[in-house]
């Protein structure tokens, strides 16, 4: 199961690891990573696979959201896997 | 004509150090105890510290002073903090800090950190603690600007308090604290709120009144939110009966009629047999932790489930909800209007309640560690805090002790630390001064912060230790008695020192006793003392805490003792 994440983000010092880290520690591989940045915010576009079935990405996002950098999370729904 | 006015020039804004920002806003916070331990990068902020109304306890290791911080914060609910230096020190707290991660205690740990321009050169006592910390946080800053040190003060107590708390750190290198920065006043957000969500609560409402057989099952978040008298309350109304997890024992007295027991690996079989006969299960402030659970599929196997809970991250992490409810539990249940007609199902509940209430005649002369626990909080009463460590006696103090409030049970929960008890009791002392303190350690345990006798000797914290001695690895030999074929692997302790003699050497009254007919005199002497003092209690190494959920297995597939 693959998922894409749109995270919107203050860009202070650690919030990238941090919301990079959370998704690996809650169970899921990060794929695919872009980097968007405006003046004040900026924006990862992550695609995410979950390492077992038990894994919800409903449930990362919620944890990602709880972030204090963290302004907005969208999810995406994907099935397509993005070659290793 | 007249002359033109003479201005004066306007006076120029003070410039203080970063090291007395640091100071001034732990004061804005109002914040009365710091726990720390001094060293090079941070000694700016010692010096600082030199004349504040901020009182600091002098601990004997850094761990120590995040575990007194975390029980300080658990008592007041307020932040706890703790302070040291780079380096050792900083890594010295990182147990303290997951601790107060994993139970979501509201702390600020502030870390000295080399000079800016030495970061990433390997200097010193120079280490990544901030990113070393990132998993077990629920925020953290380096400071590299002094200017910025008052708003990220009030910035981390608001991040440590609000919602879910947790703990925040604050890495302050040197060069910040030696700076100078003009004073200003804190840019402080507003505190998060959560939308009240109506239709949820309709939702679980209609639940309630439709269920026969309802049970509330009660985490340490009920705490958290300061939602026990609401709580109280909602099953004043209703009568449903409930169960407790570890950290939400005392939210529901647990000598109330309607409190059934704790539930999961070494819970009671009448609360396990009320969550797998129950047809709605309403979670408030607990996460189905798999020691709660068991095997989680077979977990409430027939329950709707109502999840009431401050984090919106837990609702239907492990456990599908029919009903979610992420915000203020206080309000949820105070909205509630339901009267579900739960007479028969609570009278079966206390049925099953008296039917598998633990025996306390075990056979022979030695301490029974359940009956003296059971003593020792009938006898210490309402006014009670127990601090606990890590192993068989903290489960023999959530089965045998009585909470009337959830602050009176501080124990480890989430990351299971042994040497949590003593530094806690110290933090709960200086949180609480009147209370009666008493720790419940092990002997594998309590030799992990023994230092921190010395700490109550310097600041004469009146704590009562109860330390029962099987002169083993208690629960892990009995999982290698029970899951291991017997296989017993590196559990003997049994060159402990005189624990006594070790007391004493710290200045600390203690005694021994070892035998049944001596505990009433024990427990008279434990309380009746106005110091510091320790009772050391040998037990017999093969006494096992039951009953117990072998691991991976239904909740109702317990194990009993046997006589």
């Amino acid at each position: 199961m693959t998922a894409r994440l749109n995270v919107d983000f203050v860009p202070t010092e650690g919030a990238m690891l941090r919301i990079l880290g959370l998704i690996e520690r809650r169970g899921f591989r990060v794929r695919e990573l872009n980097l968007g940045e405006r003046q004040s915010s900026s924006s990862l576009s992550i695609l995410i696979e979950a390492r077992d079935a038990g894994r919800q990405v409903e449930v990362v996002a919620r944890q990602i959201a709880g972030l204090s950098d963290v302004s907005a999370v969208e999810v995406t729904p994907s099935q397509t896997m993005v070659p290793a | 004509m007249a002359s033109p006015a003479h201005h004066s020039p306007a006076p120029q804004p003070e410039q203080v150090s970063g090291a007395r920002l640091v100071v001034e806003a732990l004061e804005r916070q109002g914040v009365d105890y710091v726990f720390g331990y001094p060293g090079g990068a941070i000694m700016p902020v010692y010096d600082a510290l030199t004349g504040s109304p901020l009182k600091h306890i002098l601990v004997r290791h850094e761990q120590a002073a995040a575990l007194a911080a975390d029980a300080y914060a658990r008592v007041t609910g307020r932040p706890g903090v703790c302070l040291a230096t780079s380096g050792p020190g900083a890594t010295n707290l990182i147990t303290g800090i997951a601790n107060a991660f994993m139970d979501s205690v509201p702390m600020v740990a502030i870390t000295g950190q080399v000079a800016t321009p030495l970061m990433g050169t390997d200097a010193f006592q120079e280490i990544d603690i901030f990113g070393i910390t990132l998993p077990i946080v629920k925020h953290s800053f380096i400071v590299r600007d002094a200017a910025d040190i008052p708003t990220v003060f009030a910035e981390a107590f608001r991040i440590a308090s609000s919602g879910r708390p947790g703990p925040v750190l604050i890495d302050l290198p040197k060069n910040v604290t030696n700076g100078m920065a003009e004073r200003s006043e804190a840019v402080e957000q507003p505190a998060d709120k959560m939308p009240f969500d109506a239709k949820a609560i309709a939702a679980a409402d209609a639940l309630i009144a439709s269920a026969c057989r309802p049970l509330l099952y009660v985490g340490g978040g009920v705490a958290i939110a300061k939602a026990e008298a609401s709580l109280r309350r909602f099953v004043e109304r209703t009568s449903i009966p409930s169960v407790a997890t570890l950290k939400g024992l005392g939210s529901i007295p647990t000598d109330d009629p309607t409190f059934i027991g704790m539930l999961g690996m070494h819970g009671t079989r009448a609360a396990n047999n009320a969550v797998h006969e129950c047809d709605l299960l309403i979670c408030v402030g607990a996460r189905f932790d798999d020691r709660a659970t068991g095997k989680l599929d077979t977990f409430a196997p027939n329950a709707k489930v109502i999840h009431l809970d401050a984090n919106p991250a837990e609702i239907g992490k492990l456990r599908r909800a029919e009903v979610g409810f992420a915000g203020d539990i206080r309000a949820a249940l105070d909205a509630f209007e339901a009267r579900p007609d739960v007479a028969a199902w609570l009278a079966h509940c206390q049925g099953q309640r008296r039917l598998w209430a633990p025996r306390y005649d075990a056979p022979g002369q030695g301490v029974y560690a359940p009956a003296l626990l059971k003593t020792l909080a009938d006898r210490a009463g309402e006014r009670a805090i127990f601090t606990c460590d890590v192993g068989q006696h903290q489960m023999w103090v959530a089965q045998h002790c009585r909470f009337s409030r959830p602050q009176a049970h501080l124990t480890s929960g989430g990351l299971g630390t042994m040497g949590y008890g003593v530094p806690a009791g110290m933090g709960a002392l200086l949180a609480e001064p009147d209370a009666t303190v008493i720790t419940v350690s092990g002997d594998g345990s309590f030799m992990m912060n023994v230092q921190e006798l010395a700490t109550l000797r310097r600041y004469r914290l009146p704590l009562k230790i109860v330390l029962i001695d099987n002169s083993q690895l208690g629960m892990v030999r009995q999982w290698q008695e029970l899951f291991f074929e017997e296989n017993f692997s590196e559990i003997d302790l049994s060159d402990n020192p005189d624990f006594s003699e070790v007391a004493h050497a710290f200045g600390i009254e203690a005694f021994t006793i070892d035998r049944r007919s001596q505990v009433a005199g024990g427990i008279d002497r434990l309380l009746g003392t106005s110091g510091p003092i320790l009772m050391h209690v040998r037990i017999d190494p093969r006494e096992n805490v039951w009953p117990l959920v072998p691991p991976n297995s239904p909740n109702v597939e317990m194990l009993e003792k046997r006589w």
